[in-house]
This record gives C-alpha cells, sequence and structure tokens, in this order.
C-alpha cells in the first residue's frame, strides 16, 4: 500500500513538472508569434509613438539593437535560447531588463490577486452559508446575487465603487496611495465577481452533499444542522471551488489589467497594457510566462490540496 | 517618507487657512490678495501614457514635453501672443543670407548637476539631436537644416545652416529641443533617460515606474522666460507628477483632493466640473494643425474636387461637435489651431448643404444608389475608409466621427469607421488603406503647414510614416511653403502662409473639427498656474499652494 501510494506520488509530480513545462514552451511560442503577426514596426512604436516621426537612422538603430532585421524564424530560436538561460530580455520601450520590470510590478499584482482572492473565498463561504437554507426563495435571490456578482465588469464595478466610497462617501481614496486603504476598492473591485461564481459553485455541490446519506447519517447522529453544513458538507462543497482557484487566479491577473488602469497602480496588469500597446515583445512575453508560472504553479498546489483533501483521488489510478 | 509626511500635514493647513479665510471674509467681501507661500507639493495626475525615457531629446512626443517643462528650458520661448522671447539665449542674429545665426546666451545660469551652460553645451545638444544614436525623431526633424554649431566664446554659439529656416526659432523654443547638461548626456541614454538634467524650476529626484516622477525645487533657479511674472526659484517645494490613465478616477481623485491638477480633462468631466467652485479650469489648446479630418487626394474617390466636396458639405459637423463637446470645444474653420498668429480660417467653405453634396455627386457621376442607399458609379460603392486611432481619438470625438458618418449616409457615403489600436492605425495610412484619417500634429508655428501639405510629406519614411496625409501633390502650394520657410520677414512669411492655407481649404483637402483640444483642471489651492506659449504646457515655476 505505501509503495503504491509513494509511486502515485511520484508519477504525479513528475506529470506535473512535465505539464509545467509545455505549458511555459506553448506560452512563449504562441505570444512570440502573435506578437510578430499583428500590423505595425515594433522599431517605430519604441521611437515615441504618436506626433513623432523616426527618421531612418533612429529606425535602423532600433532594429540592429533589438534584432528585428533577422529573419523570424532565427528571432524566435534566439528568443527561446535566451528563456532556456533564463534571459526575458531588454524591453524594447522601457530600456530596462524585463527581469526587472517584473520584479517591480509582481509584487502589487500578486498582493491584489492574493487578498482579492481570500476576499472572494471569504464572501462565498458566507454567501453559501446564509443563503442554502433550502428555501426555494432564497436559492432564488442567492441564485440572482451570484449571477449578478460573476457577470459585472471590473470597470463598471470599479467606477461605481468609486463614486460611491470615494466621491460620495470619501472612505477610500480613488487611486492607489500606497497605503492599505488605497487597497480597499480594487480588491473589493476584483473581489466580487470571482466570489459571485465561486459562491455559485460551492452552493451547487454543498446542496448536492446535503442530499447525500452521508448527510442524513450525520444527522441521525445528532449533528445539528449547522454543524453539518460547516463540519460535513462544506468539506465537499469546497472541493470544486478550491480546484477552480487556480483558474480563478488567472482570472484575477486578467482582471487586473483593468483594475490597476483604473485605479491607477502600479502592477504587472498595466506593464502588460502598456507593453501591448507598444508592441513591447519582450515585456509582453515575460508578463505572459509569469502569469503561466504562477498559473500552473497554482494547478499543482491546488491538484496537491485536493488530493489532501480528497484521499480518494491519491489512489485512483490515471 | 519626509514628502508623504508634507502631503498629509497640507490639508489641516489648508483648513486651518480657509477658516482664517472665511473669518476674514465675513466681514468684507473682497478679501485682500495675499502674495504667494512658500512650500507644499503639487500633485500632478496625468492622464497620457507614461514616458519610457524623461529625455525629450528621445524620440520626442507630448508626455514628455509636459514633464520636460518641469525641469528643462529652451534657448527660446513663445509668449502668449506667439512672439518670440528670450529665454537661454538673451539675444540673437541673422546674417544677410540667412545661413548665420549667432545667439548670445545668458550668463552665470548652471545645470542643477553644477554643469555651466555655455555655447559648447548649445554644440553639444544640438549634436546630440543629430547623433542617430539619441533616436531623436520630433527634435532631429526640427534641426534638419542645421549644419553645423560653433561655440565663438563662452556665451556666443553660431548655428550654420544648410538652407533658410523661417522657423527655426519656433523649433527652437520646443521642449523637445531643450536645452540639457552635456555632463548628463554623456552619463549615456539609460541613465539620461532616468533623469536628464536641465536648468528649469525643477529637478528630477526619483522615477517610480507607472506611478509617478518625483520632481524637488531648484533653489539655485534664475532662468525664468522672457514672458515670465516671476523670476527665480520656485515657490513649491517640488511637484508629484502622478501617471492616472482613467479619466474618471483621474477626476475623482482631484475631487477627493489626492492630486491638485489633472491633465487629458474630458468633455463629460469639464461639464460636470463647470457646477464645481473649487476646481479651475485651463484651456490651454495645443500649437500646429488643428484637428481636422483629412480627405485622401491621392486615390478615387477624393481624387475628385467635387466628391471632396460633397463629403463636407453632407456632414453636420457644428451640431455634432455642440452635442458631443457640449460647449468645451470650439468649432475650426482653419488648418491651423487659433493659438497660431499665422492661422487663416474661412467658414463659408464648410457650411452643411445636403442638397449640394446631393448635386454635386450626381454631376461627378455617382448618381446611382444600389439596395442600401450607397451611391455607385460604374459598379464601384462609394465606400470611405476611416480608420481612427484609440490612442490619438477622445471617445467624444469617436461619437463625433460616428454621426458624421451617419450625416454621410444621408448623401449616399458609406463611411466604414475602423477603431484600431496606435500600430495597425500606422499601418493602415501606410498601406494608403485609407480616404479619410484624423491625425492632429503638434508643433510650434505655422511651418507645421509644410510638414502636413508639402508633396515632401508623402513619400512615406522608411518605416511607413508620412504626415501629408491629404496627400495634397499641388507645385503651387509646394512652391508657396518653400517660399514661406525661406521668407524671414514676418509679414511676408503670413502672407505666404496664408495664401498656402487658402489653398488647402478651397480644394477641400481638410474638414478643420477643432483646436487640438488641451484642458487641464486645477484646484482652486494651486494659484500662479500657466501654460506656456510654446507647446501649451503647463509651469509651475511661479506657481503655489494656499
Amino acid at each position: 500500500m505505501h509503495g503504491t501510494r509513494a509511486r502515485s506520488v511520484a508519477r504525479w509530480a513528475a506529470r506535473s513538472a512535465l505539464r509545467a513545462a509545455v505549458v511555459l514552451w506553448a506560452s512563449a511560442t504562441l505570444v512570440f508569434f502573435i506578437t510578430r503577426l499583428v500590423p505595425g514596426d515594433p522599431a517605430e512604436a519604441a521611437l515615441g509613438g504618436p506626433g513623432s516621426q523616426a527618421s531612418e537612422e533612429a529606425l535602423a538603430a532600433v532594429r540592429e539593437r533589438f534584432g528585428f532585421d533577422q529573419p523570424l524564424i532565427v528571432q524566435y530560436g534566439m528568443a527561446m535560447l535566451a528563456l532556456l538561460r533564463l534571459d526575458l530580455g531588454t524591453s524594447y520601450s522601457l530600456r530596462q531588463p524585463v527581469a526587472q520590470i517584473l520584479g517591480d510590478t509582481v509584487p502589487g499584482t500578486v498582493i491584489l490577486a492574493v487578498l482579492a482572492l481570500l476576499l472572494a473565498w471569504v464572501l462565498a463561504l458566507a454567501l453559501t452559508l446564509a443563503q442554502s437554507r433550502g428555501s426555494r426563495v432564497g436559492a432564488a435571490v442567492g441564485d440572482t446575487v451570484e449571477i449578478v456578482a460573476s457577470a459585472v465588469p471590473h470597470f463598471w464595478l470599479g467606477t461605481i465603487l468609486i463614486a460611491v466610497f470615494s466621491t460620495g462617501l470619501s472612505w477610500f481614496p480613488p487611486v492607489s496611495t500606497g497605503t492599505p486603504a488605497g487597497l480597499v476598492l480594487p480588491v473589493v473591485t476584483l473581489a466580487i465577481p470571482i466570489a459571485g461564481f465561486l459562491a455559485h459553485v460551492m452552493r451547487g455541490s454543498l446542496d448536492e452533499a446535503l442530499r447525500s446519506p452521508f448527510a442524513v447519517s450525520a444527522l441521525a447522529r445528532g449533528e445539528t444542522e449547522t454543524g453539518l453544513r460547516s463540519r460535513h458538507a462544506l468539506r465537499h462543497a469546497a472541493l470544486p471551488a478550491l480546484g477552480l482557484s487556480a483558474w480563478a487566479f488567472g482570472y484575477l491577473v486578467g482582471g487586473a489589467v483593468v483594475v490597476e488602469t483604473i485605479f491607477a497602480r502600479p502592477g504587472l496588469g498595466r506593464s502588460l497594457l502598456q507593453a501591448v500597446t507598444v508592441r513591447d515583445v519582450p515585456v509582453v512575453t515575460g508578463v505572459v510566462l509569469v502569469s503561466a508560472l504562477v498559473y500552473v504553479v497554482l494547478t499543482i498546489v491546488t491538484d496537491a490540496l485536493t488530493r489532501l483533501v480528497d484521499p480518494r483521488i491519491a489512489t485512483e489510478v490515471r | 517618507m519626509r514628502s508623504r509626511l508634507r502631503r498629509s500635514l497640507a490639508p489641516a493647513a489648508a483648513i486651518a487657512a480657509s477658516a482664517l479665510l472665511l473669518a476674514a471674509c465675513a466681514g468684507e467681501p473682497e478679501p485682500a490678495a495675499t502674495g504667494p507661500t512658500e512650500g507644499g507639493t503639487l500633485v500632478y495626475a496625468s492622464g497620457d501614457a507614461e514616458p519610457t525615457c524623461l529625455d525629450p531629446h528621445v524620440g520626442g512626443n507630448y508626455p514628455q514635453a509636459l514633464l520636460a517643462t518641469q525641469f528643462l528650458e529652451s534657448l527660446v520661448s513663445r509668449d502668449a501672443d506667439g512672439a518670440i522671447v528670450p529665454w537661454l539665449a538673451e539675444s540673437w542674429t541673422v546674417s544677410e543670407d540667412a545661413l548665420t545665426w549667432e545667439f548670445t546666451l545668458a550668463e552665470g545660469i548652471e545645470f542643477t548637476d553644477g554643469t555651466p551652460f555655455d555655447a559648447e553645451a548649445v554644440k553639444a545638444n544640438i549634436e546630440h539631436l543629430q547623433d542617430p544614436a539619441t533616436q531623436s525623431s520630433t527634435g532631429y526633424l526640427a534641426v534638419q537644416k542645421v549644419e553645423s554649431v560653433e561655440a565663438v566664446d563662452e556665451t556666443t554659439a553660431r548655428f550654420t545652416l544648410s538652407a533658410p529656416d523661417s522657423a527655426l526659432l519656433e523649433s527652437l523654443s520646443q521642449p523637445w529641443l531643450a536645452i540639457e547638461s552635456p555632463t548628463g548626456i554623456a552619463r549615456g541614454m539609460e541613465e539620461n533617460c532616468e533623469s536628464p538634467v536641465g536648468t528649469g524650476p525643477f529637478v528630477v529626484d526619483s522615477w517610480a515606474k507607472q506611478d509617478r516622477v518625483t520632481l524637488t525645487r531648484n533653489d539655485g533657479y534664475a532662468s525664468a522666460p522672457g514672458d515670465a511674472a516671476h523670476d527665480g526659484p520656485a515657490f513649491l517645494d517640488g511637484i508629484e507628477w502622478r501617471f492616472i490613465p482613467d479619466s474618471a478616477s483621474r477626476y475623482a481623485a482631484l475631487q477627493a483632493g489626492e492630486v491638485d491638477v489633472i491633465d487629458n480633462v474630458q468633455p463629460d468631466v469639464l461639464v460636470q466640473a463647470e457646477q464645481s467652485e473649487d476646481l479651475v479650469e485651463l484651456d490651454a489648446p495645443r500649437p500646429g494643425s488643428s484637428n481636422r479630418i483629412e480627405l485622401n487626394s491621392g486615390k478615387a474617390p477624393f481624387d475628385d474636387v467635387a466628391v471632396r466636396e460633397a463629403f463636407i458639405r453632407s456632414v453636420n459637423v457644428d451640431d455634432a461637435v455642440a452635442s458631443l463637446f457640449q460647449g468645451t470645444a470650439e468649432r475650426s474653420y482653419s488648418p491651423l489651431a487659433s493659438v497660431e498668429p499665422a492661422a487663416y480660417s474661412d467658414d463659408s467653405l464648410f457650411s452643411y448643404d445636403i442638397d449640394e453634396a446631393n448635386d454635386l455627386l450626381d454631376e461627378a457621376g455617382w448618381s446611382e444608389k444600389d439596395a442600401d442607399g450607397v451611391r455607385m458609379k460604374d459598379g464601384e460603392r462609394l465606400t470611405l475608409t476611416f480608420p481612427v486611432s484609440t490612442n490619438q481619438s477622445i471617445p467624444a470625438e469617436v461619437s463625433l466621427f460616428e454621426q458624421l458618418q451617419a450625416g454621410a449616409k444621408e448623401a449616399g457615403f458609406d463611411v466604414q469607421l475602423d477603431l484600431l489600436d496606435l500600430a495597425s492605425w500606422y499601418s493602415a495610412l501606410g498601406a494608403n488603406e485609407y480616404d479619410l484619417v484624423s491625425a492632429p500634429y503638434t508643433k510650434v508655428g505655422p511651418d507645421v503647414l509644410r510638414i502636413l501639405y508639402h508633396s515632401d510629406g508623402i513619400v512615406p519614411a522608411p518605416s511607413g510614416y508620412f504626415a501629408n496625409h491629404s496627400q495634397i501633390d499641388d507645385p503651387a502650394v509646394d512652391a508657396l511653403l518653400d517660399e514661406a520657410s525661406a521668407t524671414l520677414d514676418e509679414a511676408d512669411r503670413a502672407a505666404l502662409y496664408e495664401e498656402a492655407q487658402a489653398d488647402v481649404l478651397e480644394g477641400y483637402y481638410i474638414l478643420p473639427l477643432y483646436d487640438q483640444q488641451n484642458h487641464f483642471l486645477l484646484s482652486t489651492s494651486v494659484h500662479d498656474a500657466r501654460a506656456l506659449g510654446t507647446v501649451s504646457t503647463p509651469s509651475f515655476a511661479a506657481a503655489w499652494l494656499s
């Protein structure tokens, strides 16, 4: 039994590592070709954009410096080799190493996303426990709240929150100030749609768990309704939501593009937006790779957590 | 840390001050004007893209100019009436053949790194602009006719030109040609992009990317331009220059008192702000071209002047501007910005007349209509491709184009609006895949007409970039622009530019809309800020906070 368990874990680890490598390579390749396929000369974009005309000499200097004059396949090969050496290159537009740009902006986004995910979980648990009382009206209200919450666009939610809690009530600053108060509105903006989604998934599984035989036997053993929900059924309900957390994190990084722009927070999302605008391929690649890496790591972690929460999976032969 | 503390104390001080003021007001309606107060940090929130390099010699765009105005200075400036005034250069003379210019420089000025400002520094700066390695585009183009600069003595810089250039002073007044410390430049591009060194009222202290540039006062400042009311060091301790891309957030930050000044104020926000007693507007339209729609005369259907006129007659610009800009933008009938003394207008050419438009199209052979009501000629639909850059056109302007599109439909034009990002937009223009386009051009002086309407401007640069989007190829216009470029006499020069503008307008090559909008909102606690007469960037050299 122990041998099977260890072998199963080792196989799982090896498979995860391989999958991670493939995802990262595929992301890097996709982003390389997509950024080359779109129209526009990155050399010109790097020289000031609107209202400024680049001279032939200036363009040539930029092209040579960044290798734009090489054939595409050579550029791709060079880019992949550099990535293997963990060299993310230099930003076309900011003239800074991409690693440094990421180092400066990743923490802001990670703080934002982690807090938003935590808040989303708290809100989702609260929503789930509060509204799965079996009443049909309660379920309908819960459904509506969750669906509306998960469907509101970030830019709308952010603008409304600023209008109410900043311009109206003056509780929180409308833009990032580097203080904890400045984090509140961006975190809430990011958390609400995710919370709606998680709650929706969780409540569905909770209702299912409450209808299963173990729930009946727990009640028969004298467990209270609340105890049943929080001690027994919630564990089952949380499983699918836990599995979705890695996905949710990816969604949060996407949402960060909008939220960081609205609240003027430095971060990965704004780096990405600016880089895409000026066709700054190294920065776009860097941001995509970091996001892919976080996604891969989180998938592995939630996978591992799921194996812990649900021992049935660990011994399953896949 | 210190500046943050100061900032958090500032509101308390402001409340105390306004309480005193209120007490004073109670008795008399007009409180005596108080002089400027020293100290405090002004917080500026910019909606423009964050520059990728703070040295405006590199590339050269408006966001760079906005920031550079705070810490760099040029040889000359331009006052509110459009006259060139001394700045780092006290006076200048030009030779009979207009090929040699001698600038006498202000004495005793130092860059903030201690390097003396002298003729060698001027020479180093022009050479920096002309060096391909600098990757300058705006400044590079402006000094194309400068063959060499010679430091005759410490305070005399002699410019030798390859051809007469009546726009030289206007070019030199622009922030993209500001004079930087040669020692600073010698540090290399990486470092000079982070913190260029000038002679201006403020100094770049630090730049936290995506967040803010921190500027501190230059205590040794002594080189205000000729039209400045205040000479000597700034009253402010410094400026926090923040980047807040979202228009609504920027305005919310201003209302919340987080920031003191915002730029890129949109029409809807301007209208809201009119209700507020705590905000003041600074309307500083940019120089150079007006915002206008250019009609591509280089290919069908706009190679026919009748079709161009028909399009212009078919759209009701006045009503659309009035409804979408809600009184914040004034209609223009000129190729040039209203701040240009040489601007020439002719509103008679642009009156809305749908019947006239229909007649013109009938006569031009576009007399059939297909099932959608779009006019046809020899089996061709009257389709107009209109690529729109969402980076250059604000939402109100995009809506304006949509209204014009609906108007032109009445006359049988099928206008295809394509909203594009900047790179795709440039590439559509480079491929000549457009019939209509709107691309304002900011430059000091009427020489912008040469860039936009001379046939040389049709030939694309290696990047595909060209400026003559109307593709005007008229020897008469070329001759006028060439002559104006070589004519130093102000009156003669203005007359030539007027004639060239009349040709452009009467040929229905462009549909002028309004000035390049450049609105700022300031908290009433900010005093004596002004926009420079050059490229209308705000200067806080004399500003103070109450």
